[in-house]
């Protein structure tokens, strides 16, 4: 495979994202998407996209296509992964992999069977203040790492957005519904959290969790983990969507050195007009879809892969049990 | 000259409904005995909790339930309202913001006036008449208590009562009328006029968020928003919204305080920088340009 024809499942926030992304690599070929927004479909037909559909089977039976980025809400991930690779399409699959690990053992399943890679869409692993802070631990820096912070704190599905023409648009009204997202903050920012401490760290042995209700809803609007792995490290995860910004920090405590590392916060209102201009530039997107793209061309299975996102989704499921 | 009253609450001191209490005493307010039914209007600005200084915290609207109820009759009817807007839905605000939970608690209404049978009436500011649907339960109501947060705001600069009531309008795309937004506002305050406002400046938004601890209460809603202003370090002359208001008949920007200094709360408020200033500045510029496209 020289260039990698893609297609895009869902042109939500992300979606876009991934859009523009695809428009600005040289070794992908970004030739279909679907969305059921027919005003979505002329946007991307207008910027060049050669099929548009407003139903996403129609996209997998289309034979030109190699690989589908899936950016469908949770509960919908499952019926299109397994639909992809079942139409022999690779996947790149936003996180969280699905509602629960019985979901997610049936993707794993259907892409093992149909021998087609799935990477899972997170992107800290691709944001260089993340990247570096792993170089320095893999370098030793550190010392052994015995204690570790992971906080992923935002506004959650509590901010609507507004769209690139000035209109606010309310957050959908599935992400207010614990059966279709499959939990709350724990799943949705918890597994980013999860599967970078994983990266870190490697398997966890044990994990105990304290869940907030700050909003009366029927879902965690904050979570407190503490994580024990198997190296030795322990780590506390602290994950919520109760607040008016944005700040994904990790920090680790080793035998010879600390380290504190985080993205940039700022109230969100002026985080989501930045966001206009440049969100669909951001080189951590970029540089995650760069490596998905490489890795079916030089025929590698991309890191984190489905397996990873299923171990990430069964630690979420024991923290959900054990809580305290 | 309509009277606005300021007081610094202090837990410490006195409760809340004491310093609700206190702030309609120094506006001399008299409760009407004939009143049967209250409609009060919090400001459910999204899904933004109490603490940013965004909402209206349920505890300042529970402690004005109490008054209502200890100067009219524990049996009075009483709703709070708010509407759907277009990035906010009532029914996950009510729970989200806690004001379920305390409607509960209290036996009040909870009202999303998006869903309540409404009135077509006139507005006419200026030449032009304007049309808007009024909702019943505001309608009907013998007292109308508005209670709104004082907080900056890029499109009018400052939003206090008068914007407050914009969240009467039962339509959800609100948007539709951000062009012409200062004439909105001003129509939809003339076709319901709050009988009393009382503001939750516990806390405040400006730069930042800050408990301010100001209870703030007058009949009159221009009066209130120029108080407001001054805090935050806005000239009232300077908010075509008010001005308008004034000129229509809503209120007098020229008021008389009782209560705590004015310069107490001005000293205090998070005002705005320069820095913050630019910011705003470019923020709303782009923010009419996306409007216009």
């Amino acid at each position: 495979m020289e260039k990698v024809n893609v297609g895009i499942i869902g042109l939500g926030q992300m979606g876009k994202i991934h859009l523009n992304t695809c428009l600005q690599l040289e070794d992908a070929n970004l030739i279909a998407v679907s969305d059921i927004s027919k005003k979505e479909l002329l946007k991307a037909k207008n910027a060049g996209i050669k099929h548009v559909y407003e139903q996403y089977p129609d996209l997998l039976k289309n034979p030109e296509i190699d690989a589908v980025i899936i950016s469908l809400p949770t509960y919908l991930h499952e019926q299109a992964a397994v639909g992809a690779a079942e139409h022999g399409k690779h996947i790149l699959l936003e996180k969280p992999l699905a509602r629960n690990s019985s979901e997610a053992e049936r993707i794993i399943a259907a892409t093992k069977s149909n021998g087609v890679k799935l990477m899972i869409g997170y992107p800290l692993p691709f944001s260089k203040p993340f990247v570096d802070l792993r170089h320095e631990m893999e370098r030793g820096t550190f010392g052994d790492v015995q204690i570790a912070i992971a906080n992923h704190i935002s506004t959650g599905p509590f901010l609507g957005y507004i769209t690139e023409n000035g209109i606010p648009k309310p957050v959908p009204s599935w992400w207010f519904d614990k059966n279709l997202t499959g939990g709350g903050a724990l799943i949705d920012l918890g597994c980013h959290m999860v599967n970078f401490l994983r990266l870190c760290f490697g398997e966890v042995k044990s994990v105990h969790s304290f869940l907030g209700y700050r909003f009366n809803m029927d879902f965690e609007d904050s979570a407190t983990c503490v994580l024990r792995f198997q190296n030795g490290t322990i780590a506390t995860l602290n994950v919520g969507w109760f607040s008016r910004y944005h700040k994904v920090q990790v920090e680790l405590y080793g035998t010879t050195d600390s380290i504190s590392v985080s993205s940039k916060s700022s109230r969100s209102w002026f985080n989501y007009l930045k966001g206009i201009f440049v969100a669909n530039k951001s080189p951590t997107f970029f540089n995650e879809i760069k490596y998905f793209v490489d890795c079916l061309i030089s025929d590698i299975q991309p890191v984190p892969s489905g397996e990873d996102g299923f171990e990430d989704i069964k630690i979420i499921e024991e923290a959900y049990r054990n809580t305290l | 000259m309509s009277i606005v009253s300021f007081v610094d609450f202090n837990e410490q001191n006195m409760s809340l409904q004491q310093a609700i209490e206190k702030s309609l005493s120094l506006i001399d307010f008299q409760f009407n005995k004939k009143v049967q039914k209250v409609a009060i209007k919090p400001n459910m600005c999204y899904y933004w909790d109490y603490s940013t200084g965004e909402t209206t915290d349920p505890r300042f609207v529970s402690a004005i339930i109490d008054v209502v109820r200890n100067n009219l009759s524990p049996d009075v009817d009483i709703s709070l309202v708010e509407s759907d807007a277009s990035a906010m839905k009532c029914k996950y605000a009510f729970r989200i913001l806690g004001y379920e939970k305390m409607a509960r608690d209290k036996k009040v209404n909870l009202i999303n006036l998006t869903n309540d049978p409404a009135e077509t009436v006139n507005a006419k500011v200026g030449n032009e008449t304007r049309q808007f649907s009024v909702p019943k339960t505001v309608r009907e109501a013998d007292l109308f208590i508005n209670v709104p947060k004082i907080k900056y705001m890029s499109s009018v600069k400052i939003s206090c009562a008068l914007k407050n009531i914009y969240g009467c309008n039962p339509l959800v795309k609100k948007y539709k009328y951000h062009k012409q937004l200062d004439e909105t506002i001003v129509s939809l305050n003339k076709i319901m006029k709050p009988d009393l406002c009382i503001v939750d400046g516990i806390r405040v938004t400006g730069i930042k968020t800050l408990k301010l601890g100001l209870i703030m209460s007058s009949i009159d809603p221009v009066a209130i928003d120029a108080a407001a202003s001054k805090i935050a370090g806005i000239n009232p002359q300077s908010l075509d919204f008010l001005k308008l208001a004034s000129k229509e008949g809503i209120g007098n920007i020229t008021f008389t305080p009782k209560g705590e200094p004015l310069t107490h709360f001005k000293n205090l408020f998070p005002s705005k920088t320069r820095k913050s200033k630019t910011r705003d500045f470019i923020a709303r510029i782009y923010l009419q340009h996306l409007v216009k496209k």
